[in-house]
């Protein structure tokens, strides 16, 4: 299973009221073509995305917020982690796909193999679903992103997926009209 | 000084609802305060001060608006943040941050380079700011809220020793 075909079967089984944001990068291109839009897609602050989900989840407590970031950008920003488990948003969900490797600049590798994610995120106190693994049927990944995307706490659902991305245009929005699509779902 | 309590009022009274940041020694004052004002304002501690704007910007885009605590040092670690976010995406936000390095401040060298260079990297990531002092400290605030409101993009307080 590639990460892309992840955002593939989220897409399917979203309300259409979630927001997501995502990380930059290949991450936020797959959500821009196959998730409903808008969304906010990050161009650049790596480490950043569990932040900005967590800022965003603080002022909009009805709405259902959506991290997708990878292994990467969880690395760079890790102690993230520890402050979204002390404010605890219930309205927040992390989806973690963790293809081991900087897939948008050609595949170097990260150094997540050494992760336990469940361990990891026992650890900073975080509610965490199974993670879904590489040979994991459809049935089983299908089963955990519903029961990630319907907890009622804040829960994180951890991906070991395959690095493959496909060739997808770059976004065709300016970040100030990411934005200004954001303030228009504000209103 | 500026009664830290004061000032959490008046931030609260022009929107601020949440606040983010790291601690300074200079802000201890106002960070016990933030136990008094929990209903008007969130504070979220942050392990970082890149993590902080992270946080202010989500809220933004969320439509509120947060301020960010943090010192010079901290300063010197968001300049992605800024530049391919809170700047790039016009996300408004208040910086109030500590002016460490001054001379009364030399016997702590690890701050004595930032606080030389501090203002440097405000023009230089293109970060509007003004000084608070204790004399007309709620106009100082909303010239640069104005010009937050204005820009749509973050504005910087430098915060001296013994002024909040």
């Amino acid at each position: 299973m590639y990460g892309f075909e992840i955002i593939q079967e989220l897409a399917s089984v979203l309300s259409g009221n979630e927001v997501i944001v995502s990380s930059n990068g290949n991450i936020s291109r797959q959500v821009y073509h196959y998730c409903p839009q808008p969304q906010i897609y990050l161009r650049g602050s790596m480490g950043l995305p569990v932040s900005v989900g967590l800022g965003l989840a603080l002022a909009r407590p009805e709405t259902q917020i959506l991290i997708i970031l990878g292994d990467g950008n969880l690395l760079m920003g890790l102690g993230s982690l520890s402050t979204t488990s002390y404010v605890r948003p219930s309205n927040l969900k992390i989806l973690i796909l963790d293809n081991g490797v900087y897939a948008t600049t050609g595949l170097q590798n990260t150094t997540s193999g050494t992760l336990n994610y469940p361990a990891l995120l026992d650890g900073f106190g975080l509610s965490n679903i199974v993670p879904i693994l590489r040979n994991d049927s459809i049935e089983d990944i299908k089963d955990k992103i519903q029961i990630w995307l319907h907890s009622p706490e804040l829960s994180v659902l951890p991906a070991l997926v395959d690095a493959k991305a496909p060739t997808l245009s770059n976004i065709p929005l300016h970040p100030e009209e990411i934005s200004a699509l954001q303030r228009g779902s504000n209103d | 000084m500026i009664n830290p309590a004061e000032f959490l009022d008046f931030l609260g009274e022009k929107g601020f609802s949440f606040a983010s940041g790291v601690p300074c020694s200079y802000f201890s004052r106002m960070i016990n305060e933030f136990e008094t004002h929990q209903e008007s304002i969130t504070y979220i501690p942050a392990t970082r001060e890149d993590e902080a704007v992270g946080i202010a910007s989500g809220v933004a885009f969320g439509g509120s608006r947060a301020f960010v605590i943090m010192q010079n040092s901290g300063y010197a670690t968001i300049g992605d943040a800024l530049t391919s976010l809170a700047q790039l995406y016009k996300l408004p936000m208040l910086l109030v941050i500590s002016w460490r390095g001054l001379e009364p401040d030399r016997d702590f060298p690890e701050h004595s380079l930032m606080g030389d260079v501090t203002e440097d990297t405000l023009r230089g990531y293109q970060v509007p700011y003004w000084e608070l002092t204790d004399e007309g400290w709620q106009q100082t605030i909303e010239l640069a809220l104005t010009k937050m409101e204005e820009s749509s993009r973050p504005v910087a307080l430098l915060v001296k020793q013994g002024v909040l």
